[in-house]
């Protein structure tokens, strides 16, 4: 059935192509895909175009929301963090985890505290872009596009599938765990992803019936959601397969959990989502770039617990993910990237929150990166004419390193220019 | 992961054949036939039959354009086709009974009554006087979809769950269910008055107020959250103001405080221990109150002008700007008309809308009058939301008792009512689509078929009466190939083309 399928839409997609369907819509190939049969095998992932072979993986979290900066890596000897934040500096900078004299990590981090120790953590500083928006919406779209001139629509990770894996028409090399919507950063009308909100329950309720039929039914769909609609079918089926294989095999080696007192409930399951991601990776299905989710980072009321349970959320999801992979000593392979549309502005408000802002550190995870701190510091005293920090490295510098080092896929053609390189890999891949 | 078969649905089996390759045994070949000359009628636009409707009409099903599959057949050169899409669009579908009175009244008179008819009040939730304001979330999930599925004036409903997903709120942040029920309550009142009158009702909502902060506000000290909101996604669109507009709107909008409760109930929250807790009841729905000491003493420049300034002046240069009504036009028309509208149609839109003091009722007639929405581009050109596609199914079967299905079901499909999954609402059209979403569906028409106890209307007349009569080939041989009207429901619902309006 797979391959009638994949004929299908390979017709519709080069309908796709003449500009009949919109513009942002998830689409893709699932002909010529075979299930990697050897759970457990470290799996080779072919990348079929211009001869890049590469078995990294890649997985995004997203903190949505806008991450407070200042709280997840506290300057702990400016005195100018009093001064702006007079309510909230105080503890924060007293419970904070040193990383050394001048820096410290929120002090619900310690278990990436302890990655750090270990050298597997690298924290870019005062990550940002020109211009700033301080509109969630325009700089999640600029974040996910790669593009500060808003005129790219397709996401940096789509365009990375579309690019260099779309090829082998594997329904899993991208997926969204955790969630109902592909998010923007893998959206491309050229590539295959999954989205898959929760593996448990993944699958049809009706059984191997409606499996069919419904594989039958979406099929040759006319108007424009046509494709989208076959496409989703068939990638949802082709998936289901996959997750009956992984799951028999799959034994987590970590203690995940989502029973975490947050001062109100989130909607994004971190915990499961990360734990969806380790499966698919140590069953070895084929998957290459993940994107999570955890929302609730728009503390501009009651920061002072709001943030630091997240961190802590955060912190014990990370943990258990990195402790999974390396007892199926898959570690090796997987970054783990942090990314959020802005930071907060340094001076608090009436609400005991603070308002969007703009620059940021980010978090890279994992074995393969150079653990330590990099980029420069973002001036406390010497802010932007919006009071926010101002910005000393682009975003996109930290997307070259994570594509050009770790996936092995040619950055400047992905992201349309060459940016300054940060060297938080320990063994970065020749392109 | 096996995949445990669904209870009560030996239905399903009829539909295990449907995949068997066709041989050519003498047994086999009559229904090939069939099969082969249905698959042809609607491709040539004859449709799976030629259709009788109630009313007496024959329904004309247009020819088609190109001769391709490519796209769907349109049949809104007919009225009752245009009336059908009319109702898809605005009422959750219909009924039978509801259908049959739009046929006859015709298409204006349809529109006129839709925007014309007062609506009716859902009963009283009783546990909205929980002390505190807490409750199951489900119960006020449930209390609403079951108004949606029996109310007499669905748009009333339809228009609820728009303005819902526009001037949003969530109940988690909000925190008092209450607050939340109040809110769904001042939609179905206020979503077709004016946009004046409903800003500055959303800006004292009590919801409203703890979801974007403007309760702990104030002039001294400004939170920026709502007045961001209130120009980006409520009315005028991100690239219309600036940042100084955002912070000068956050003084002058400083002040609003939750109201007092009418009395404090005394509960017990820790019986073991005997903890007792005094907890707010409102004797019925309350707007926030201004508190004269927390507010901006001074003058702001907002939106281009230097003066003292309060919250109805902010609304008032708010709807000054242009770019307010073009808002507010493009995202009706891509809820209700099509997925990528032409600019010149939404100006023309927004034209009228400011034309008429902003009046929704102005603004929606001349949205469904508009040769845009009759157009053949138009059909089957919006997807339908996941609580639109499930209430549909619900009043298609002609079963009310779904409603808790449906609230428990919505997650999946990324739709869960008063739980929208950021200040922006819910997306719309393709982002319904992903692999994840459009299983959940089918697997809410499975579910749905297992509790639509005893007879259902005949499953051709669905067809005919929910789906125009066009079908894909697929659908219109799967459809042919089930085996019992159970199985044949199961496709129309599971459809692509019943997940379209």
């Amino acid at each position: 059935m797979s391959r009638e399928v994949g004929i299908n839409q390979l017709k519709r997609r080069d309908f796709l192509k003449a500009g009949l369907v919109f513009g942002a819509g998830a689409s893709g190939l699932a002909a010529g895909y075979a299930a990697v049969p050897d759970a457990f095998a470290r799996a080779v992932y072919a990348a079929k175009k211009e001869g890049m072979t590469n078995d990294n993986i890649l997985v995004m979290i997203q903190l949505a929301g806008g991450n407070d900066g200042l709280r997840t890596l506290v300057p702990l000897a400016d005195p100018a963090l009093h001064d702006l934040r007079p309510k909230l500096a105080g503890p924060m900078v007293s419970q904070a985890l040193p990383l050394n004299s001048q820096y410290g990590l929120n002090h619900n981090l310690g278990g990436i505290k302890g990655l750090w120790d270990k050298g597997k953590v690298a924290i870019v500083q005062g990550v940002g872009y020109p211009n700033p928006t301080f509109s969630h919406f325009e700089s999640i779209r600029i974040w996910e596009t790669g593009d500060p001139t808003r005129r790219q629509v397709d996401g940096w990770l789509g365009r990375t599938l579309a690019t260099n894996y779309d090829s082998n028409g594997h329904p899993l090399t991208g997926c969204a765990c955790g969630a109902t919507d592909a998010p923007g950063a893998l959206r491309d009308l050229q590539a295959t992803l999954t989205v898959i909100q929760n593996q448990k329950t993944f699958g049809f309720t009706g059984g191997t019936e409606v499996e069919a039929a419904v594989g039958a039914l979406y099929k040759g769909t006319p108007g424009i959601y046509g494709a989208l609609f076959d496409t989703a079918i068939a990638t949802a089926t082709e998936t289901m397969a996959t997750l009956r294989t992984s799951a028999t095999t799959y034994q987590p080696m970590a203690d995940y959990t989502d029973k975490v007192q947050l001062v109100y409930s989130s909607k994004n399951q971190l915990a499961a989502a990360l734990q969806l991601a380790a499966e698919l990776i140590v069953t070895g299905t084929g998957v290459k770039l993940l994107h999570v989710t955890l929302g609730g980072f728009d503390t501009h009321y009651t920061e002072l617990n709001r943030h630091d349970d997240l961190m802590g959320y955060l912190d014990s999801a990370v943990s258990a993910f990195y402790q999974d992979l390396a007892a199926h000593n898959m570690a090796d392979k997987v970054l783990i990237a942090t990314w959020s549309e802005f930071g907060r502005r340094p001076k608090e408000n009436a609400s005991g929150g603070t308002d969007h802002g703009a620059a940021a550190p980010l978090l890279l995870i994992g074995d393969p990166v150079k653990g330590g701190l990099y980029g420069d510091e973002p001036s406390l005293t010497s802010l932007d004419n919006t009071g926010n920090l101002k910005f000393g490295v682009d975003f996109r510098s930290v997307y070259q390193e994570i594509l050009s080092g770790h996936l092995g896929a040619d950055a400047t053609k992905i992201l349309g220019a060459s940016f300054d390189q940060i060297p938080f890999l320990k063994a970065p891949v020749a392109v | 992961m096996p995949q445990p078969r669904h209870p009560g649905s030996n239905w399903l089996v009829s539909l295990a054949q449907i995949e068997q390759p066709v041989v050519a045994s003498p047994s086999r070949a009559r229904g090939i036939t069939r099969r082969q000359a249905l698959t042809t009628a609607v491709v040539t636009g004859v449709g799976v039959g030629v259709v009788r409707l109630l009313s007496g009409s024959m329904q004309q099903i247009a020819s088609p354009r190109t001769g391709t599959t490519t796209d769907w057949i349109s049949p809104l050169g007919s009225e009752s086709a245009r009336v059908m899409q009319l109702l898809r669009r605005t009422s959750f579908g219909y009924t039978q009974a509801q259908l049959d009175a739009s046929l006859s009244d015709g298409f204006n008179k349809t529109v006129d009554r839709l925007i014309e008819t007062k609506p009716m009040e859902p009963p009283v939730l009783a546990v909205a006087n929980t002390p505190g304001g807490r409750f199951p979330i489900n119960q006020l999930q449930q209390w609403w979809i079951d108004q949606m599925l029996t109310t007499p004036t669905p748009f009333a409903e339809r228009m609820t769950l728009f303005w819902h997903g526009h001037f949003t709120s969530d109940y988690r942040k909000a925190a008092d269910d209450t607050f939340m029920y109040w809110q769904n309550l001042t939609w179905r009142n206020m979503g077709m008055t004016d946009l004046r009158s409903m800003l500055m009702q959303v800006t004292t909502d009590p919801a409203m107020l703890r979801y974007l902060d403007l309760a702990t506000s104030t002039g001294q000290s400004p939170n920026e959250n709502y007045s961001r909101e209130l120009m980006e996604l409520f009315t005028m669109g991100a690239g219309n103001y600036t940042e100084d507009d955002v912070r000068e709107g956050a003084k002058a909008l400083a002040g609003w405080t939750i109201p007092q409760p009418d009395t404090y109930a005394t509960v017990v929250v820790d019986k073991a221990n005997n903890v007792t807790r005094k907890l707010p009841v409102y004797s019925g729905q309350k707007a926030g109150v201004l508190n004269a000491r927390r507010a901006y003493k001074g003058s702001v420049t907002y939106l281009g002008k230097t003066g003292p300034l309060d919250t109805q002046g902010v609304i008032d240069r708010i709807l000054a700007q242009p770019a307010t009504a073009t808002f507010i036009a493009n995202k009706v028309v891509q809820h209700f008309v099509a997925a990528r509208p032409s600019m010149a149609f939404v100006k023309n839109l927004g034209d009228t809308f400011r034309r008429s003091k902003y009046d929704v009722k102005t603004l929606m007639h001349a949205v469904f009058t508009s040769p845009e929405f009759a157009a053949n581009q138009s059909y089957r050109s919006l997807v339908k939301s996941p609580t639109e596609f499930m209430v549909h199914a619900a009043r298609a079967l002609g079963v009310t008792s779904i409603s808790k299905l449906i609230a428990g079901s919505g997650s999946g499909m990324g739709q869960s009512v008063f739980d929208p999954p950021d200040v922006n609402g819910w997306p719309n059209n393709e982002s319904w689509i992903s692999s994840n979403t459009v299983v959940e569906r089918v697997n809410f028409a499975t579910s749905a078929m297992a509790q639509a106890k005893g007879t259902l209307p005949p499953a051709t007349d669905a067809v005919h009466k929910h789906l125009d009569g066009v079908l894909s080939p697929q659908t219109a041989k799967l459809f042919n190939q089930a085996a019992d009207d159970r199985a044949r429901w199961f496709i129309t619902l599971a459809s692509p083309e019943f997940q379209l309006k």
